[in-house]
Order: C-alpha cells, then sequence, then structure tokens
C-alpha cells in the first residue's frame, strides 16, 4: 500500500472537467513533480489532497486512512498533516514573520516556548531570523518565498504541497531555493508533492515526474 | 503630463472645497454662533449649558445610548453577518435583506411601530419603551444593519488564500478569530464607529420616546425657543465625541489597508447539526426586530379612507422627498467616486487630513469607503497601462475606472439616496413652511393625525423607500462560494 493514494478522483466546476477519474500513487519522502500546461488539473490535485476541494466520485487516503471520499470530506485540512506553499504565498498581510509562522504552532498547541525555538530555527534554516518582525510587503520576493516554505514547514509536517511557488522569480533565485527545499526535504523527510508547467524546475527538485493532461496523468 | 496632473489636481480640490464647505463650514458657523451673543463674544451659552442642571444627564444619557446601541449592534451584527457571508444557513439571503428593511425607512417608523405593539399589551411594556430600554431597541434594530452589511461586505472581500492557508493547519474557530476577522477589521471597526455617531446624533427617536439628549435639547432650543447661540453651544459636545471617534478610526485603520488579490468567492462554513437551531434564532430576530414593529405599524394602513386622506395630505412631499434625495445621491456618488478615486491614485494622505469633514459631510463618508472598496478590486495596472498609452487622467477616469465601477456608482448610489430618503433631521431643518418633504410632514402630523392616516403615509414612504433596497439586492451579487 501506497503512502498517498488517489483512487479515480473526479472533480467539475460547473461545465468545466478539471479532473477525470485520475488516479495516483505515492510514497512516503517521495519527491513526485506534478508537470503539465496551464488548467490541465494540478492544482485541483493538490487542493483535493489538502481538504479544501471535496472530490466528486473516488476516493483519497493518507497513511492508510480514508481522508475523502466521493461527496465528503472525512479529514478535515487541519488534521491531515500536510503543509502548502500557495502559488501567491497567502502570507498573512496583518501578521509578521513571526506571527505568520506561529500560527499553526499555536492551533496545535505547541508549548510557546518550543513554538518560539522552532519558529527561530526554521527562518534560520531558511536565512531570515533578521527578518522575524518584518510583515510580508516589506520583503522581497525570494523572502516572500522563504517565509511562506518555512510556515509551511514549521509544524513539521508529513506532506508538503507546493503549487507553482517559484513561477515568478528568475533562474539563480529558484535555483537557490530549489536547493534550500532539497536540504530541507533530507532533512525533515517529508513527502514532496510539486505542481509546475517549467521543464527545469521539475527537473531540478523530481524523484519521479508525472506529466498530466486534461485531468488525467499521461 | 503636466496638463493631466493640473486637470487632476483641480478636481482633487474642488472635490476637498466642497467636502469641506458641507462638512467643515457648517461646523465652523456653529463654533462662531456659539460664542456670540449680540455680535459680541460671549462664553455665556457655555456657561449656562454647562451649570444647567440638564447638561451632565442629558450628555450622559447621549453617550449611554449610543454606547448600549453600539454593543447591541456589535454582539449581533457581527455575527449575524459572519454568518451571513460565510455558513451554509438556509435562507440567509432573505434574512438578510429583512433584518435591512429598518435601516431603509426613516428611524422613527421603527418606534411608531413599537408604540402600536406596547398599546396592545399595557402599561408596564408601554412605559418600558417610552425610556432608555425603547430607545436601544428600536435604535439597534435600526442600525443592526449597518454592522451586518459592513461585516458581511468586508468578510466577502477577504481573500479566500489567506484563509485556504490558515485551513491547513487550524480549524474554523482559530481562522475566523485569526484570520478573518483581522483582515476585516477596518470594515467592522468602520461600522462600529459610525453606528455610535449615528445613535449619539440620532433626534427623531428620542423625541419621540420621550427619552432626553443633547440632540433633542439642542433641536428644542433650535426650533421651539429659537435660541441659537444655545443649541449650537448643546450641539458642541456632540461633534467633539463625533470627532474622537474619527480619531480613534483613523488611529486603528493605521496600517490595516489590506489589498486582495481574489475576493468576492469565499470559503464556507458548513453549520451541521447547528443549522436548523441557528435558521430558528435567526428566523426570531428577523420576527422581533422586524416583522412585528412594521405589521403592527402597517396594520391599519390599507383601507381606502386612511389611503385617500394619506394622498391628499403628502400632497407634493412625496415627489419633493424623491426628488431631493435623487439629486443629493447623484451629487454625493460623484462626490465619493471621485475621492475614493484618488484615495485609490496614492493622495490618501491629503484626503486624511479631510477625514472629519468627510464624516460631517456624513453621507459622503458612505459613497466615499463604497467606492473605494469598489475600486480596491480594479488592479493599479489597468490605469498604469492607460497612462503608458499617453491617456490623461480624464480619459482614464471616464474610459477606464467608470465603465469598469458600474456597479459600484449604481450601489453608492442607492446607498444614498436610501440615507437621504430617510433622514429625519436634516429635513426637519431645512425645509421651508409648507416646502417639507414626506418623512418631515408624518413626523409633524404625528402629533394630531389619525392612527389610519399616519400608518398610510407611512406605508408611502416606505414603498417609496423600499424600491431602492429592492434594486440593491438585484445589484448585489450574491457571494460566490467555495466549497
Amino acid at each position: 500500500m501506497s503512502y498517498i493514494e488517489v483512487d479515480r478522483v473526479s472533480k467539475s466546476f460547473g461545465e468545466r472537467v478539471a479532473m477525470n477519474k485520475l488516479s495516483l500513487h505515492i510514497e512516503r519522502s517521495e519527491r513526485l513533480v506534478l508537470f503539465g500546461p496551464s488548467g490541465c488539473g494540478k492544482t485541483t490535485v493538490l487542493r483535493l489532497l489538502a481538504g479544501l476541494e471535496i472530490p466528486e466520485q473516488g476516493s483519497i487516503r493518507i497513511d492508510g486512512r480514508v481522508v475523502a471520499s466521493a461527496g465528503k470530506n472525512l479529514v478535515p485540512p487541519e488534521k491531515r498533516d500536510l503543509g502548502m506553499v500557495f502559488q501567491d504565498l497567502a502570507l498573512w498581510p496583518h501578521m509578521t514573520v513571526q506571527q505568520n509562522l506561529m500560527f499553526g504552532l499555536n492551533a496545535r498547541r505547541v508549548q510557546k516556548r518550543e513554538a518560539e525555538a522552532r519558529v527561530r530555527e526554521m527562518l534560520q534554516r531558511v536565512g531570515l531570523e533578521h527578518r522575524i518582525d518584518a510583515k510580508s510587503h516589506q520583503l522581497s520576493g525570494g523572502e516572500q518565498q522563504r517565509v511562506a516554505l518555512a510556515r509551511a514547514l514549521v509544524s513539521r509536517p508529513s506532506i508538503l504541497l507546493m503549487d507553482e511557488p517559484l513561477s515568478s522569480l528568475d533562474d539563480e533565485r529558484k535555483r537557490a531555493i530549489a536547493s534550500d527545499l532539497l536540504g530541507l526535504q533530507s532533512q525533515f523527510g517529508f513527502t514532496l508533492i510539486y505542481v509546475t508547467h517549467d521543464r527545469s524546475e521539475a527537473d531540478m527538485l523530481a524523484s519521479r515526474v508525472c506529466q498530466m493532461r486534461d485531468g488525467r496523468v499521461v | 503630463m503636466g496638463r493631466t496632473v493640473r486637470t487632476e489636481n483641480i478636481v482633487l480640490w474642488l472635490c476637498i472645497a466642497l467636502v469641506a464647505i458641507a462638512g467643515l463650514v457648517p461646523i465652523v458657523v456653529m463654533a462662531v454662533e456659539s460664542v456670540r451673543h449680540n455680535g459680541h463674544f460671549t462664553l455665556d451659552h457655555y456657561r449656562e449649558l454647562i451649570s444647567s442642571a440638564r447638561f451632565r444627564p442629558l450628555f450622559g444619557n447621549s453617550i449611554q445610548l449610543a454606547l448600549a446601541t453600539t454593543t447591541v449592534c456589535g454582539l449581533i451584527g457581527v455575527p449575524a453577518g459572519i454568518l451571513f457571508a460565510k455558513s451554509d444557513l438556509s435562507l440567509r439571503s432573505g434574512f438578510m435583506w429583512l433584518l435591512t428593511v429598518p435601516l431603509v425607512l426613516p428611524p422613527y417608523f421603527v418606534a411608531l411601530g413599537w408604540a402600536r405593539v406596547v398599546a396592545r399589551i399595557g402599561t408596564i411594556a408601554s412605559d418600558w419603551l417610552f425610556g432608555f430600554g425603547g430607545c436601544v431597541l428600536v435604535l439597534s434594530s435600526v442600525f443592526l444593519p449597518i454592522t451586518m452589511l459592513l461585516t458581511f461586505a468586508s468578510i466577502l472581500n477577504v481573500d479566500r488564500r489567506f484563509e485556504e492557508a490558515a485551513r491547513l493547519v487550524s480549524g474554523w474557530p482559530g481562522v475566523l478569530r485569526r484570520v478573518t476577522l483581522p483582515l476585516s477589521a477596518p470594515g467592522i471597526v468602520f461600522s462600529i464607529v459610525l453606528v455610535f455617531l449615528l445613535a449619539m446624533g440620532e433626534l427623531s427617536v428620542p423625541s419621540f420616546l420621550r427619552y432626553p439628549t443633547l440632540p433633542v435639547l439642542s433641536f428644542t432650543q433650535f426650533a421651539a425657543s429659537y435660541n441659537f447661540g444655545a443649541a449650537t453651544a448643546a450641539a458642541v459636545p456632540l461633534a467633539a465625541i463625533a470627532f474622537v471617534g474619527v480619531l480613534v478610526e483613523s488611529a486603528f485603520l493605521r496600517d490595516r489597508d489590506y489589498t486582495f488579490r481574489s475576493t468576492g468567492q469565499t470559503l464556507f462554513i458548513s453549520l451541521r447539526h447547528w443549522k436548523s437551531p441557528l435558521a430558528a434564532l435567526t428566523a426570531a430576530l428577523c420576527f422581533a426586530l422586524v416583522i412585528l414593529p412594521l405589521s403592527a405599524l402597517f396594520a391599519d394602513a390599507f383601507s381606502p379612507a386612511a389611503m385617500h386622506e394619506a394622498m391628499q395630505r403628502a400632497g407634493a412631499s412625496v415627489v419633493r422627498s424623491v426628488m431631493y434625495s435623487a439629486v443629493a445621491a447623484t451629487i454625493l456618488m460623484a462626490l465619493g467616486f471621485l475621492l475614493g478615486h484618488f484615495m485609490r491614485g496614492g493622495r490618501q494622505r491629503v484626503l486624511s487630513a479631510f477625514t472629519l469633514a468627510l464624516y460631517t459631510a456624513q453621507y459622503c463618508a458612505v459613497t466615499t469607503r463604497l467606492s473605494l472598496a469598489g475600486l480596491m478590486l480594479i488592479p493599479t495596472s489597468l490605469d498604469e497601462a492607460g497612462r503608458l498609452s499617453g491617456a490623461m487622467w480624464a480619459r482614464r477616469l471616464f474610459r477606464i475606472s467608470i465603465p469598469l465601477s458600474t456597479r459600484t456608482l449604481v450601489c453608492a448610489w442607492l446607498a444614498a439616496y436610501i440615507l437621504c430618503l430617510r433622514d429625519v433631521p436634516i429635513a426637519l431643518m431645512t425645509a421651508p413652511p409648507g416646502g417639507d418633504p414626506l418623512r418631515a410632514r408624518i413626523l409633524t402630523l404625528m402629533a394630531n393625525g389619525a392612527p389610519p392616516m399616519i400608518a398610510s403615509l407611512c406605508l408611502i414612504m416606505a414603498i417609496a423607500s423600499l424600491i431602492p433596497l429592492a434594486i440593491l439586492t438585484r445589484v448585489i451579487p450574491s457571494r460566490g462560494i467555495i466549497e
């Protein structure tokens, strides 16, 4: 049995079919890149795994537990033990970098002292400990990417979902963040599911690449 | 380029001058009048006011009434706004518009309705209504829609990505508390300050329910005693409180000007087993605050004789009401849109200095806020692209901003029209004899008119007010839901 199993999942938005009986198996600590043109359903896969969308047909199983099946979210997003870096990063603008990272730890009732230590450690790991009190609009594009990555990882999830997070960066910054990401993955051992339409990003990060087209893996 | 800047600046300063004339000049004149007697400087009006045994209780009553009304509106309106914006509550749209009805009617209609209700219950209920409790009940049901609608709109504007990011690590209570509400706070705080100021300045309800407040004293000095100095002196403490309220709001909103990339589609909360109890609770609220008083008010309105007399008594005042409100709404919409446009274009600092004038020009603050909220949804790059293609400011305004803001403009016009149509104090103060609009005429006829005729007049007024509300329900899009 694989760590993540997506079994014949379908999802439509009105008339548009985003996913058509898609099946996908992902192993623990794998680095899977979903690669394909815009609108092929890559982001929908991530959102279904995260619990932000509900499948119309089929089921999703994570670590042996059915988390969603036809029309029902059986496990809410916050209980799925995953982190996500959104395409537009979605850093909360009213919070500082520290507060952005603390939010998830507070929600999981991590002791304050331990939470602060984990935030400092994670910011150190992404080279942003000096920006701890900055708000998102005071950060550069690259810094925002790293804060989003740190926020997704600070609660030490088993799965990290990334939705084209590097698409707005130049090649040099892309390589730097991809290298950081690989280092973090080998340190924490999370399963990485990464969505991109950029072949070079896929080559940099993947241990396996799945090509998608019209809501199916081809 | 030079010409562009000049045109923009001329229009900007013209708008500021208009708002200053409408908002600040009356305050200045009022302040000057309050320190003049027979052409000489004097502080006698203030001395008399402060030493008067009535001043402190009246001032205290005004503050207490405003605080209690604001508290009730905040405690009910904010959760109601959240519920209607984010949950799968049955009939939520119908409930929301039903609760909005008292806002579009002159405030004393609800008081009149409650008076009819308590007349059937007995003396104890009547004693309670004609006092502090009754005033809070009536003003809360009248101003509740402000906190509810602004909370609803602010929450719909929050970018759902921020909530999605929070949902990955937290349940809904944590997401609402730490993400949704802080990001909606500017709109919610604005609504609370607005309710406080409106409740504190309200004249017709405390006057009808015989609860003594400073606005009632000021109006009595003005209209009955013709003592303008004493009337303005009594109004100055209210203006000072309003000023403090605006300062508090401005301080709170500093650094909280959030721009969202995608708005209008919200993540929804499934109420599950709470769905039926909450629907029943909301229905009970609608019945208690809207259906009960208004059905009591309109119960006698439909007899042909009463309707005939009402039509005769109303005369041209119906046309005047609609015409004045329509003209005022058009001016307010244009002014509000231009001010919102300047704020969006980075002239916030210049305009911040005129915040008080915006508030004192009352409804201009509403149209400006509505326009700004709509304009924030249009990417600045669209205007920048127009600028790069060589279009002057006026051309960009008429060819880009206005066509993209049609819905915003319609909403601003309708909101201004409703607010002008229901306004009582301005109508009472400014209308010449025989030239009064309907809401002022009803108030004067209430003293000696037959109740069925008054009910019919109220019904005519309600129809004139509810037509734009019905249009608004069609213009404002229902929320988009991401399930």
